[in-house]
């Protein structure tokens, strides 16, 4: 066994190292460079949802609202476009983990360093874990949904599922647990957050404002000789910002 | 009566014999001198063929009259000039016309070369034969009318071509009347960065003073120092036309073909003579108007657009980085009064030329797909304006019409 495992793993590297040859080419000359050449990226345009269905997205909305209240700091997820955000994903190659290789076997207790070992891609995870916990909520909360449940009662059952101490109906291992779908929902809220307010979250770049991140500016060598002194600049998306074209980034 | 006979013969043979060492072209030093001259007048700059090594022709060349194809100058006979005689060639130089005596367009620049002595046209003759003939049908006939008939360039040479070969001015420098001499001759600076009437003439009175062509502006190259050369040094002068790079800045567009294919390969005691006469010739051109205020609106929008856009290169007190990113401050190609150049740079971005002095040729990315019109609009006339430049405003019609000109080639598919 070990044996054809590394016959094949030889086979696939000289496989890999052959066709990469094929896009390989040498510069002589001058450094390649085409007029108008430009990688624009897709910009989220807000407006429908993609992937998410009506009911899924309002419950959704209610988790990201409660992950990122309304306060001080910011406001809610929701106002930021955390939704938005994930929605997109969702229907993008990362909705079907097309990059990603996907075959099993899936290990049953991975070990962290194993990452996500689910079956299941996001757009599978979020269906069945968005129903599941409506699911829930219908039996346990007399008939209500998620989203009209109050914010006390919202945060106990986050911090369940958190804790792997609800166990939503139909979410076992190896394929989805609540933890599992918890930490997913979360992780993709925080991107929502932080992510360039071109994939649809962060809306007026509130993320980027809250922590002082300057957004896509790179060059720092006028103001880096400053110790000590705050950083005013304001921040920048990869679309610019409101001072100059003229609508909210 | 028999020793006559026989003396005319050893003349006429001697005379043939004259003859066919001049066509030979192992003569080496005339057809070296003549590819030198040929370099100077950048022949290759349009008479390149599609092979991109030989003078075949075949390009087509965009004026405001139409388009007009570059002949095939290689001596093949059929379609080269493989039939043409010494004199032909001189006359072509000299006075625009073909043999046979039909005109020629002043796209050929013979309202240029028509300053050079017989001598010139004969090495740069000579350097033409030695050449290998290659067959490259062009045709001739693409003008619409009726520019289309050549008889007309009777009228325009009436108009606009004083013939005559160069006179040096015995007041100044040998290296001033040398420079004069290829400014004005060979290397036909005029025909770009003269400013043309209606006629596609040169403009009287603004020789030098800029002009625009194929969607760039070739700018003033009097001693003006906000708008010429005047503030450049002649080390400046020398090394931008040898490496096609300063401090300052770098030529890309079609001076950068310029460099690559004349300038760069010229000697350095030639290049030091165009700088000498471009310096001492005199300054020309409009008084610098009023900067557009600070406080204006499109100059706030430009301001951050620079900012975001433009500062992480040319920094923003626009003095860019020597030798990378071209200083925008006191920079003469911003400050035109047409704003072809940075409007063609920021939509289209651009590419300096490489040169053996200068390999890396540093490139400009194209804004085109980031900013609107009016956001070029903005962001250029901040550019024109801030930092002691001054020049007028640009229109989002001036953006709008450069973007559609420059819109030629797609954009590449994302990965």
């Amino acid at each position: 066994m070990p044996l054809t495992t590394r016959r094949r793993l030889l086979a696939a590297t000289a496989l890999v190292a052959f066709s990469s040859q094929a896009v390989a080419r040498s510069v002589t000359g001058r450094l390649p460079w085409s007029p108008n050449e430009a990688y624009p990226p897709d910009v989220v345009r807000p407006g429908g949802w993609l992937f998410l269905r009506p009911e899924e997205a309002a419950t959704l909305d209610a988790i990201v609202s409660r992950l990122i209240p309304a306060d001080d700091l910011s406001p809610s997820g929701k106002d930021l476009g955390c939704t938005v955000f994930i929605d997109r994903q969702l229907a993008g190659p990362w909705g079907t983990y097309e990059w990603l290789y996907m075959q099993p076997p899936f290990a049953e207790k991975p070990l962290p360093t194993q990452g996500i070992q689910s079956p299941l891609v996001p757009q599978q995870q979020y269906r069945k874990g968005l129903a599941a916990l409506t699911a829930h909520c219908r039996d346990a909360f007399g008939g209500k949904t998620f989203e009209q449940l109050s914010a006390e009662e919202q945060d106990t059952l986050l911090q369940g599922m958190e804790k792997g101490e609800v166990h939503l109906p139909g979410l076992t291992a190896p394929q989805l647990t609540t933890t599992m779908f918890f930490a997913q929902v979360l992780d993709n809220t925080i991107e929502g957050f932080f992510a360039d307010p071109i994939y649809g979250g962060n809306k007026d770049m509130a993320g980027w404002k809250m922590i002082g991140f300057p957004g896509t500016r790179y060059d720092f060598r006028d103001v880096i000789a400053n110790p000590g002194k705050p950083y005013t600049k304001p921040p920048v998306s990869i679309m610019g910002r409101p001072e100059w074209n003229g609508k909210p980034a | 009566m028999m020793r006559s006979t026989i003396l005319a013969a050893t003349l006429l043979a001697a005379t043939a014999m004259a003859t066919a060492a001049k066509a030979d072209p192992d003569n080496f030093t005339e057809v070296q001198r003549g590819r030198y001259l040929a370099t100077a007048g950048d022949c290759m700059g349009c008479h390149i063929g599609p092979d991109g090594k030989s003078l075949a022709g075949g390009n087509l060349l965009e004026t405001p009259f139409g388009k007009i194809s570059v002949p095939n100058i290689t001596p093949d006979n059929e379609t080269g000039i493989g039939h043409w005689s010494a004199q032909d060639f001189y006359e072509a130089m000299h006075e625009g016309k073909r043999p046979g005596g039909t005109h020629l367009y002043p796209a050929f620049p013979y309202t240029a070369f028509t300053k050079m002595p017989r001598a010139d046209t004969d090495a740069i003759y000579a350097y033409l034969r030695a050449q290998e003939g290659v067959t490259n049908r062009v045709d001739r006939d693409t003008l619409p009318f009726p520019f289309n008939i050549r008889l007309l360039m009777a009228g325009w040479n009436w108009l606009n071509f004083t013939p005559g070969a160069f006179r040096p001015d015995p007041q100044k420098s040998a290296a001033y009347n040398r420079g004069a001499y290829l400014v004005e001759g060979p290397a036909h600076c005029g025909l770009c960065h003269t400013p043309r009437n209606f006629m596609g003439g040169d403009k009287d009175g603004e020789h030098l003073q800029g002009g625009a062509l194929q969607g760039w502006f070739a700018p003033s190259i009097t001693a003006n120092k906000r708008l010429g050369i005047g503030a450049w040094s002649e080390a400046e002068i020398v090394d931008y036309l040898r490496s096609g790079h300063t401090e300052r800045g770098a030529a890309s567009g079609p001076m950068g073909e310029v460099v690559a294919y004349s300038t760069s390969r010229m000697t350095g005691e030639d290049l030091r003579a165009i700088a000498t006469y471009l310096r001492e010739r005199g300054a020309a051109g409009a008084a610098a108007p009023q900067p557009v205020a600070a406080g204006d609106a499109r100059m706030q929008a430009g301001a951050a657009i620079y900012e975001d856009s433009c500062a992480a290169c040319h920094t923003r007190d626009g003095s860019g980085v020597a030798g990378m990113f071209p200083r925008l401050a006191d920079n003469q190609l911003v400050q035109q009064p047409d704003p072809a150049g940075i409007l063609h740079v920021v939509l289209q971005g651009s590419q300096s030329v490489p040169t053996p002095q200068a390999v890396t040729a540093p490139a400009m990315p194209s804004l085109r797909w980031r900013l609107t019109d009016q956001q070029v609009a903005d962001v250029a006339t901040f550019i024109r304006n801030s930092w002691g430049n001054a020049a007028a405003a640009v229109t989002t019609d001036q953006v709008k019409a450069m973007r559609e000109a420059t819109a030629g080639i797609a954009m590449p598919q994302r990965h």
